[in-house]
Order: C-alpha cells, then sequence, then structure tokens
C-alpha cells in the first residue's frame, strides 16, 4: 500500500473516534431529555405529514392512546428506525403495513433521545393538540383542513408537468415521478410511480397531507425550503386523484418502442453511412479472395468474411 | 537558420541477408510483453511482397502521411482534419485488422506431457494469444511472404508494382528471372511526423535534443489516430494496456552510448546509425516540395557540419561540441548529404523520414553464350565481366524508384551508376582483369573519383564498430535541465533528474486516463 492510503485510513479513524465520542457524550443525551414540548415540536415538524392525534387514520394510523397499546421499547426501536424492524419482520410492524396500504413509515432519522421525548408526548398528548398552529412551521397545515374536493386537476396537472410553476419555486413532481395522463414518456424514474398513489395511500385526504409534511428523506430535502402552498396542494392531489390517470393507455408503449426502433434504424443508416470506409475484412482477406476470384476467372470480388 | 540535430540511419540493402536478427534482438528486449505480441518495431520485408501489416504502403486505405493540397496548396494530412479527427474519434475508419497483422499464437506445449496415452501421437495445437483459445488454422504471421513465399498473391500485390507495365510483370514473374531483395524497417523517426499531428491527445512528440519519437504512456488516450497517421504503420496499438506504443531507437541504450539493439546485432552489419545537423526552419519548405524533388529538398535540409557558418550557428543553438564533432564523423551524413548514395524509403508520404537506404543492386542477368557466361549487354556499358546493363536489371528501376524517390528514376540511376563505378574500380584493383579506359569510364558516369570511390568501399566493406556507430554523449541531463533546472522550486515536483530517472516506468501504464 502506498503512503496516501495509509494516511487516509488514519484521518477516516480519526474522525470515526470524534464521532462516536460525540454520539457517546452524556451532555448530548441530557440536552435531548424526556421533554414533552421537545416531543411535540417533533410530532409537528416530522410526523403530522402521516398521523393525527384522535382525528383518524390518514396514510399512518392515529395515534391517539398508542402508548397504552404498544410497550415503550417497542415503540422507541420503532420510531427510530422503523425499515430495521420490518427488514427482521417484526410481526406487529407487518401486520400495520398490511393494515395501511403497505406504505412502510420511513425511517425518520430521530435519536433515542428524541424517540423518547415523542413517546413522552403521545403519553401526554390531548386529543386534536397535534394539529399545529398556522404560524409554527413553514410547511402548511395539515390533512384534516386540506380541500382536496376543492382542488382544480387541470391547474394540478399543469403544476405536476412543470407548464405552470409552483410558487415558492420548487420542482415539478415529474422531475422525480412518473403517473398515467402525462404522455406516453412519463416522468421521472428517481421516485416511485404515482398512478395509484391516492388508493395506496387510502383517501385524497391522506395523500395531501403526505404531500404537506413530505416525510421521507429525499421528499424533505427537496420540499424543506420551498414548500406547497394549501392551493397548489389541493390541486395537485385533485389531480392524482382523477380516475383517468389511474389507467394508462397500453398503446403508447407500442408507439414508445416503435419510436425507439425508428430512432435506433436511423442512427445506424446514419453511422453506416459517415463510416462507409471502414473495412471490417481489413486489406489481407479481400486481395486473397480477389486472387482466388482471378484464378478461377470469376469476377474480381470480395465476398465478407462470414 | 534554426539548427537541429538528429540520431539518423542508414541501411545498405546489398548487405542485408534477411536473418531477421534484428527483428528478434528487438522482440526480446521490448516487445516480448502481454499486448506487445504482434508488435514487431523493427521487422525485415521480403520486397516485392505486401510487407506488414498488408499493403502498408497502400494510403488509398490506410490514409498516412501528408498531401499538398490543403489551404494555399500546404501540406495537410491525409487522414483528416480538426473536423475528421472529431467526428472519427470514438471509430477510427482507417486502422489495420487484426488480420492484417496476424493473430499471435503460442503452442500447447503441456499437451504433450499429460495426453493421456493412445493410438496417435499428442500435438502441440496452436494457441491464439489474444483469446485463448486453440486456433485450427493459422492464416497469417509476421513474415508470412518471407523469400516470396506465397508470391503468386503477395508480391503480385506489392502496391509498388501498381504502375508497373504488363512486361515488366511478366518478367519479373518469369521463373528464370524471380527477384527479391530485403527491406528491414524500423520507425524513421522523420522529421515531419504524421503520427504526432494526428495525435488528438497530443501525447507523441518528437524529443529535441535527438529527434527520437516518442509516445508518453501516460498522455496516450487511446485513440489510434497515430497508426493511421503514420504511413509506415510504425505505431502499433498495445491491447492490454490500452495505449499506443513504438520503436523508441533504443534511447536507453543510446543515452549510455550504445548503439540500437537491432543496429548492434545485425549480422551483415547493413546498419549504421551517426547525427545529422539539420534546418528546422526548412522542413515545412522540404515536405511541400513538388514530388519529383523532394530527395533532393530533403537533403538540402541537412547541414553540412564542417562549414564554419553552421558550425557557429549549432553553438549559438546550444548544441555541445560533442554532438558537432559526432556530425562530422557520422556516416549518415557521407552517405546521405556527400555520397547521395542513401534515400529515404516512400519521400512520397512527405514525412521527412531520417532512416536512409541504400538500394540495392539487382542480382546479374546473364546467358551462356557459345559456352561462356555473359552477362547480359555488359561490353555496350563497359561494365565486363561482372555488372549487365542497368537497363537490364531484374529489378525494374521503376520499382526501385517508387520505393526510394517517389517514382524519379533519374535519381535511382544515379545511385546505380556510382555504386557500379565503385565496383568496377575495386575490380580493376583487385583482380586487374579490366581494363584502364573502362574504369575511367565508369567513374565519369558515377559521377566520382578514385578517392571518394575507395572512401565508399571502405565504409561499405571494411567499416569499424566505430565508424558504423557514431553515438555521441547524448548530454540529455544539459536536454532535461533546459526545461526544468534542477534549482526551480516547482521542478522540484518533476522526476526528471540524473540519478531520478531509469529505464522503465514510474509507474506501469494501463488503460483509461
Amino acid at each position: 500500500m502506498t503512503n496516501g492510503g495509509v494516511w487516509r485510513l488514519l484521518r477516516i479513524a480519526a474522525l470515526a473516534t470524534i464521532a462516536c465520542a460525540w454520539v457517546a457524550s452524556p451532555a448530548t443525551a441530557k440536552a435531548a431529555g424526556a421533554d414533552a414540548e421537545a416531543g411535540k415540536q417533533i410530532f409537528q415538524e416530522k410526523c403530522t405529514a402521516c398521523h393525527t392525534i384522535g382525528k383518524g387514520n390518514l396514510v399512518g394510523p392515529d395515534l391517539k392512546g398508542v402508548t397504552a397499546l404498544r410497550p415503550r421499547e417497542w415503540l422507541q426501536q420503532w420510531i427510530a428506525a422503523p425499515d430495521r424492524m420490518l427488514a427482521a419482520k417484526d410481526p406487529v410492524g407487518i401486520a400495520l403495513l398490511h393494515e395501511f396500504h403497505d406504505v412502510p413509515m420511513p425511517n425518520l432519522g430521530l435519536s433515542a433521545a428524541e424517540a423518547n421525548a415523542l413517546i413522552d408526548y403521545l403519553a401526554t398528548a390531548v386529543p386534536g393538540a397535534a394539529v399545529p398552529p398556522a404560524e409554527a412551521v413553514s410547511a402548511p397545515a395539515p390533512a384534516t383542513s386540506a380541500p382536496a374536493a376543492s382542488g382544480d386537476p387541470e391547474v394540478g396537472k399543469e403544476l405536476f408537468t412543470g407548464a405552470a410553476r409552483f410558487r415558492n419555486g420548487g420542482p415539478p413532481c415529474m422531475a422525480c415521478h412518473s403517473v398515467g395522463g402525462i404522455g406516453a414518456l412519463g416522468g421521472g424514474q428517481l421516485g416511485p410511480d404515482l398512478t395509484t398513489v391516492v388508493t395506496r395511500f387510502g383517501g385524497a385526504a391522506a395523500t395531501a397531507a403526505f404531500v404537506g409534511g413530505s416525510p421521507t428523506p429525499t421528499m424533505n430535502a427537496v420540499w424543506q425550503r420551498t414548500p406547497l402552498t394549501a392551493d397548489e396542494r389541493a390541486n395537485v392531489v385533485a389531480f392524482l386523484a382523477q380516475a383517468a390517470i389511474s389507467e394508462r393507455p397500453t398503446q403508447a408503449i407500442w408507439r414508445l418502442l416503435g419510436l425507439a426502433i425508428l430512432g435506433l434504424a436511423i442512427l445506424l443508416v446514419a453511422a453506416g453511412w459517415i463510416w462507409r470506409r471502414r473495412q471490417p475484412d481489413g486489406v489481407r482477406l479481400p486481395m486473397l479472395a480477389r486472387q482466388r476470384n482471378t484464378a478461377r476467372g470469376q469476377p474480381a470480388t470480395a465476398p465478407r468474411r462470414t | 537558420m534554426k539548427i537541429q540535430s538528429q540520431v539518423s540511419m542508414v541501411f545498405h540493402l546489398d548487405k542485408c541477408i534477411g536473418c531477421h536478427t534484428c527483428t528478434v534482438a528487438c522482440k526480446n528486449i521490448w516487445t516480448d510483453r502481454k499486448g506487445a505480441e504482434y508488435m514487431y518495431w523493427n521487422n525485415v520485408e521480403t520486397k516485392p511482397g505486401t510487407g506488414y501489416p498488408t499493403r502498408w504502403e497502400d494510403q488509398g486505405k490506410y490514409r498516412g502521411g501528408w498531401v499538398l493540397g490543403g489551404k494555399k496548396g500546404r501540406l495537410r494530412l491525409r487522414l483528416q482534419g480538426k473536423w475528421g479527427t472529431l467526428g472519427n474519434i470514438f471509430y477510427n475508419p482507417y486502422l489495420p485488422t487484426l488480420d492484417d497483422y496476424f493473430e499471435p499464437w503460442t503452442y500447447d506445449y503441456q499437451n504433450l506431457f499429460d495426453a493421456p496415452e493412445g493410438d496417435d501421437q499428442p500435438t502441440a495445437r496452436a494457441i491464439s494469444m489474444v483469446t485463448g483459445r486453440y486456433m485450427d488454422t493459422i492464416e497469417a504471421g509476421p513474415n508470412w511472404d518471407d523469400d516470396l513465399g506465397g508470391s503468386q498473391v503477395y508480391a503480385n500485390n506489392d502496391p509498388n508494382l501498381d504502375h508497373a507495365t504488363e512486361e515488366e510483370r511478366r518478367l519479373m514473374e518469369e521463373i528464370g528471372r524471380v527477384v527479391f531483395f530485403y527491406l528491414p524497417r524500423i520507425c524513421n523517426h522523420c522529421l515531419n511526423p504524421g503520427c504526432v499531428a494526428a495525435c488528438p491527445a497530443g501525447a507523441i512528440y518528437k524529443r529535441g535534443e535527438d529527434g527520437i519519437v516518442l509516445v508518453s504512456q501516460e498522455r496516450c488516450r487511446a485513440w489510434r489516430m497515430c497508426i493511421s497517421g503514420c504511413p509506415y504503420k510504425k505505431t502499433y496499438f498495445n491491447w492490454s494496456t490500452g495505449k499506443a506504443e513504438k520503436c523508441i531507437l533504443c534511447y536507453p541504450r543510446l543515452e549510455s552510448g550504445q548503439p540500437p539493439a537491432c543496429f548492434h546485432s545485425c549480422v551483415g552489419r547493413i546498419r549504421y546509425v551517426g547525427l545529422v545537423l539539420y534546418d528546422a526552419d526548412r522542413i515545412e519548405a522540404a515536405a511541400s516540395a513538388p514530388q519529383a524533388e523532394l530527395v533532393q529538398a530533403q537533403r538540402d535540409a541537412i547541414l553540412d557540419p564542417f562549414d564554419p557558418k553552421v558550425i557557429a550557428a549549432a553553438q549559438a543553438a546550444g548544441i555541445p561540441d560533442a554532438k558537432i564533432d559526432a556530425a562530422q564523423k557520422s556516416p549518415v551524413y557521407k552517405f546521405v548529404k556527400r555520397w547521395h548514395l542513401a534515400l529515404p524509403l516512400h519521400p512520397e508520404f512527405r514525412t521527412l523520414p531520417m532512416l536512409f537506404y541504400v538500394p540495392p543492386m539487382g542480382p546479374v542477368l546473364a546467358k551462356m553464350d557459345n559456352g561462356k557466361y555473359d552477362t547480359m549487354d555488359a561490353k555496350a556499358e563497359g561494365l565486363a565481366p561482372m555488372l549487365s546493363a542497368l537497363e537490364k536489371s531484374r529489378v525494374p528501376l521503376r520499382y526501385m524508384a517508387s520505393l526510394f524517390s517517389a517514382g524519379n528514376e533519374e535519381i535511382i540511376r544515379k545511385v546505380y551508376r556510382k555504386l557500379v563505378a565503385v565496383r568496377v574500380y575495386m575490380r580493376a584493383q583487385r583482380v586487374k582483369d579490366i581494363p584502364e579506359a573502362e574504369v575511367q569510364k565508369a567513374l565519369a558516369e558515377g559521377g566520382t573519383d578514385a578517392r571518394e570511390v575507395e572512401a565508399i568501399f571502405r565504409l561499405t566493406s571494411l567499416p569499424t564498430f566505430e565508424e558504423r556507430f557514431v553515438v555521441p554523449a547524448m548530454e540529455r541531463e544539459t536536454a532535461v535541465e533546459a526545461l526544468f533546472p534542477p534549482l526551480d522550486p516547482i521542478a522540484r515536483n518533476y522526476p526528471t533528474h540524473k540519478g531520478e530517472v531509469g529505464i522503465g516506468f514510474h509507474h506501469d501504464p494501463q488503460r483509461g486516463m
């Protein structure tokens, strides 16, 4: 190994040691302490996209009385890393997953201290208190107030495809998501296809809450600084809720395939013409073939090598 | 006048016996590696023949070298311009295929030991060194048409015969007159190299102090334009490292005062190496001369190292005295410039090759006349008893002109008349069976005199090692210091100092950037 490699390893080891020391330090744990106020803050920021307390199910279950329903250890593990518990085939987690439209709860990156604070809050929360005051968060109000039915699907489609801009400057949904009803070429492939998202999430209200809260890390990173307004959200969800887009026209696939084959054919013909002088057989083989044919008294044309 | 020095070479074809010792020496030192199996930095071809790779002289196929006819009739690469390079950069259409070289192979010798007992003698089948698969038929090799093997196909397709008349072709094929000679080839280390000009990555360069053309293994990006751009097909692509490689004129040997390996090992002692001084300002004019004048234009670009003006200019240009001294002793200077005997190979490619050939005398053409062996038409030209008339030579002058003088037969004729004069004079001296009048006539026709003839004879037949190989101290450290001063704080990063450089790479070449 070279000198550079050794140094790099040493540097990584040093960084890792410092990081561990910081994470394990009691000061950090104490600062995040078991405080229901902090839990409330976290709930409003990270949970309201999918959950209410006493206001009914959205994408995820209503959390009223959840602390009585589940042991504290299970809640701690689940809130901290639901993806890991699902991967470990936790029976309660799997049952919840199936009950709630197979939409898994994302890992929100909460520390153990934050999870504890959240559980403390859930244990003391008054039903309905989860609804944040309008000025509390920059993200719009949660699903209960989302006027899904009032949105205009036409405007929503324009917003989705980027034909109209979001007011706060966010990227069009199509940049990352595909959906039926926006043409044969579809949209981006980074996020999941949204064709049946409203059905999967159990209704327009849940979908609107999800969009507003942006709970997944990727969505959060994109939308935190440029949130949707309530109207925009309603319009986009109305578009997604249209029955028409839940079916994709099958002939579009064939049209796409036809276009691809035509394009390929044009490229091949162009390449064949531009590089027509290239000799796949080289010089020697045609020379031999010519000589052979001349010897037999045949026209001097070179057969191609098979 | 911008004087530079160049390590230059002469091959005396009359002395080549076609033993391929040079090829073996080069192969063992430089190209006995994975990816380089098919490379022959030095090879010996039989002429007439198609050479290696097949028909390399056919620039209609391979597009090597330069042509006149760019803007204002100036030189341009036959291959392509900048836009052509860009358009073909991922797909160069003018390359020889592996078949035009050959698929290198080895033999499955282990089978001779491991084969189970059976009725048949075990054999060692051929295995491709590229694919590792068995090869049932071997269709080509690096020297497939050696000594006119397969001449019905190969010799007949020699591009130099394209302009031969039916009569000449018929005569060359006639069984009693069949003739061939050898053409050893290495990189010509041209003054106006096509490979350098064709490289889109700027990886090929001509070393300033000695004119050796080299490929930087670090900057090469495998575009392979050099392989098309070189009309002599003397750059090769290493399929293992993904880099181009070529003859390096054994510069590590030159720098330690030895001649290159192929020169050193030459059994027939046909090879001469020496410095010449040339005027870099005249390169463009020399390369764009009319076709018939190309040879003379190149001779004019080479300067007289005895001229006080040239010496002063060379000293002013920073050429060390040892090199000027070596240029004065150079056998190449004598053959090329003083005696006009050595000619460049295919000057019509306009790369100004700095490897020169003394063309071979064809074997005599004779007939039995009244029980006496009589060389044809020799008496008429005063060449008896051992030379036939030039026009009756078994190798047509036109063929030689196509090889060595861009079709100018007059140049070839002059060379031969001088070579004939040397033979006639020396025979008169040693065997004493030629009348003085005929000797004088031969000298006059050759445009030479007794003193020059004796000097030619001496350097051709009796040269010592030091006369054949005049390699001065190359003073590489001076050349390096011009670019990277040893006390320069930035230059300290460059491993170019005495004691820091050696043979080989600081790290092995590998594919990619």
